[in-house]
């Protein structure tokens, strides 16, 4: 297996406010504590190579407190510069979002040409409330998704200057320069929730499914109408298609993590996804299929989550060293999820990269019957 | 009561209803009013041919992928006076559905007997945001809209069904597909008003939150030449659900004027 680390640079704070997202008002941010935190936990991200991490992992969004990375291209650039062989994987960049969606052609071309090849590019639809804060209209979510991931796609791989005329984009000469190193293109992944419509169009084109905060039991739903989907384009998925990120908290016993679990890991959902309903659900974000489906087995507000629910439904993963393996076992041999991302949350920075030290020495290691496999060769593109 | 018709407009399937005797009269609901034939509707068929089609995606008319944009809307009921045999209508439309019309009439005011826009959205106007209803909860939706917050029942949703669930939400689609952003306006609209012909009455609720007398009510009755502006005192943004009969009775009266028949 192959362990990712994944930072969503949150801003722990406690509020009243029914919303953490898109109107939380950032009277609550303080720059200083800020400039902190940034440094905090960009040492993590880079100590996190030095203890053995395969890849590191950024990713966007946009007003609130739960992350406060607006611009994974701008952590990826700090972190191009302070690691050399870490994978980073660029778990935004929201396409839709973007006006002049070449522009991450761009950017993630420098990236990979800075890196030396080491740059993973996600391609997002950015989640519902990111289409309260940037204004995009959400009914053309799905449309300008395809025809952006279209465009820098083309832009990688075709020798400019080329025409593109689409629906959202148009430009008479499409000729970014630099290229990117990797060939064709860096490895795309497509984070999401598990919308057939997205399962379909990654298992298409080969580009890994990585399911974020998901239960269990969805995972290992979503991760067959994958596989599934990947037999119907004519082949089998390979392990390292299949990416899933949990949170982690590994102590030396396990009640000592349980109650570390209880207080951090829960502050994400309890605190961190607050969202004033409207927020999660903009009209024409998701199809009415897709709709129908959600509506049918509503799951459960993130900010309604119990500790005791997340823990049994397997939101979280906590424990000792060893109770770690046996629950990581489940996604190595079950799910047979190739590449786990996930991030520690220790109560400080220092404990936090104790955290991350104790499960580089004593979890990470029973892993590793694939050390000498590159999880990104024919897979991602 | 009113009898519902299935209709094909230029291969866009739209359902109606009908109802009532005297000249047509065409009225344009807004968000959430599709199918709702109330007592304002009654009241209004008593002196006109009522036609009340549902938007495409909203009501029973199932959404149309090629509406892109208001101005296709506005097209939409052109082709539907043309699939009706109506050379001249008087037109009705309130907020969303008064947004319309105006796009309506500044393409073929030579249409339209008359113009009523109620509590209309559709232009910018200097110094007012629209809030944003679709960051609202319903509850912040209704102290939004109503002055009177019971005539909101009169919305209410008949249940919490999936199929109601997904029929709102295929509305709100609808909505936002011609009206995310800009948020409920044209910028070319405010312009072309000045094109529109037709007598036009503007109907405003005294208490609308969403789109207030001043400045947006007297900004239409600026920039349409002639038009006269009722206020209704007692109502918010929807007059017609709030003060149904004194709005079809002014209504009534401001067409007779135009009929000649008064």
């Amino acid at each position: 297996m192959k362990f990712y680390y994944f930072h969503l640079m949150p801003y722990h704070m406690e509020h009243d406010a029914p919303s953490s997202w898109v109107t939380l008002s950032n009277r609550h941010y303080d720059p200083a504590t800020g400039h902190t935190l940034y440094n905090q936990y960009l040492d993590q991200l880079e100590q996190a190579e030095r203890l053995g991490w395969d890849g590191l992992c950024v990713n966007e969004h946009h007003q609130n407190c739960y992350g406060t990375m607006p611009s994974p291209n701008v952590m990826a650039a700090m972190l191009v510069r302070r690691t050399t062989k870490a994978k980073i994987a660029i778990l935004g960049n929201g396409l839709p979002l973007r006006e002049n969606p070449l522009r991450i052609a761009e950017e993630i071309a420098m990236l990979d040409v800075a890196s030396g090849g080491r740059v993973i590019s996600g391609f997002v639809r950015g989640i519902s409330a990111e289409y309260f804060s940037t204004g995009i209209n959400p009914t053309h979510s799905r449309d300008r998704f395809y025809e952006a991931a279209e465009l820098i796609l083309r832009a990688w791989t075709e020798e400019g200057p080329f025409p593109f005329d689409g629906r959202f984009y148009r430009y008479h000469y499409v000729n970014p320069w630099p290229r990117p190193l990797q060939k064709p293109h860096p490895p795309v992944w497509c984070p999401s929730q598990g919308s057939s419509e997205t399962v379909e169009w990654a298992a298409k084109r080969r580009f890994p499914y990585l399911m974020v905060f998901t239960p269990i039991k969805r995972i290992a739903q979503i991760y067959g109408e994958y596989r599934e989907a990947c037999e119907k384009n004519g082949y089998k998925a390979s392990r390292y298609q299949l990416t899933v990120n949990v949170p982690i908290v590994v102590a030396e016993n396990d009640a000592k993590a349980r109650e570390l679990a209880r207080k951090h890991v829960m502050w994400v959902f309890n605190v961190g996804l607050r969202m004033h309903p409207p927020f999660w659900r903009p009209p024409g974000y998701m199809t009415e299929a897709s709709l129908r489906r959600l509506l049918t087995s509503p799951p459960k507000l993130p900010s309604e989550l119990e500790f005791e629910e997340a823990d049994r439904e397997g939101y979280l993963i906590y424990g000792s060293p060893a109770t770690v393996r046996d629950k990581l076992r489940v996604f190595a041999d079950e799910l047979k999820a190739g590449i786990l991302c996930s991030g520690m949350t220790g109560p400080s920075h220092e404990q936090t990269l104790e955290m991350m030290q104790l499960f580089a020495e004593e979890v990470m290691p029973h892993f590793r019957e694939d050390a000498n496999v590159d999880e990104t060769a024919g897979v991602g593109r | 009561m009113p009898t519902a018709r299935e209709l094909v407009v230029r291969g866009t399937p739209v359902q109606m209803l009908q109802d009532g005797s005297g000249p047509p009269l065409l009225f344009l609901h807004g968000a959430g009013g599709a199918g709702r034939w109330l007592a304002f509707q009654e009241r209004l068929a008593k002196d006109f041919s009522v036609y009340f089609p549902s938007h495409p995606g909203h009501g029973g008319s199932p959404a149309a992928e090629w509406i892109e944009h208001i101005s296709d809307l506005a097209f939409h009921y052109l082709d539907l006076l043309d699939r009706l045999g109506l050379e001249r209508v008087h037109l009705v439309g309130a907020s969303f559905g008064g947004w319309i019309a105006a796009e309506v009439a500044t393409m073929a005011s030579q249409r339209l007997e008359s113009l009523v826009l109620i509590d209309p959205v559709g232009i910018r106007v200097d110094g007012w945001i629209y809030p944003f209803l679709f960051g609202m909860d319903i509850p912040e939706i209704v102290t939004t809209i109503f002055q009177n917050p019971k005539a909101a029942l009169a919305l209410a949703p008949p249940d919490q069904s999936v199929d109601t669930l997904a029929l709102q939400y295929r509305q709100g689609t609808a909505l936002a597909r011609v009206s995310w952003n800009p948020y409920l306006y044209n910028p070319l609209l405010r312009r072309r008003l000045g094109r529109i012909g037709a007598p036009t009455l503007l109907c405003w609720g005294a208490h609308d939150r969403l789109a207030p007398l001043a400045p947006c009510g007297e900004t239409w009755a600026r920039e349409i030449l002639g038009a006269r502006l009722r206020v209704f005192a007692e109502s918010g943004h929807v007059p017609h659900l709030e003060e149904p009969d004194a709005v079809a009775e002014a209504i009534g009266e401001f067409c007779r004027l135009r009929e000649g028949i008064g």
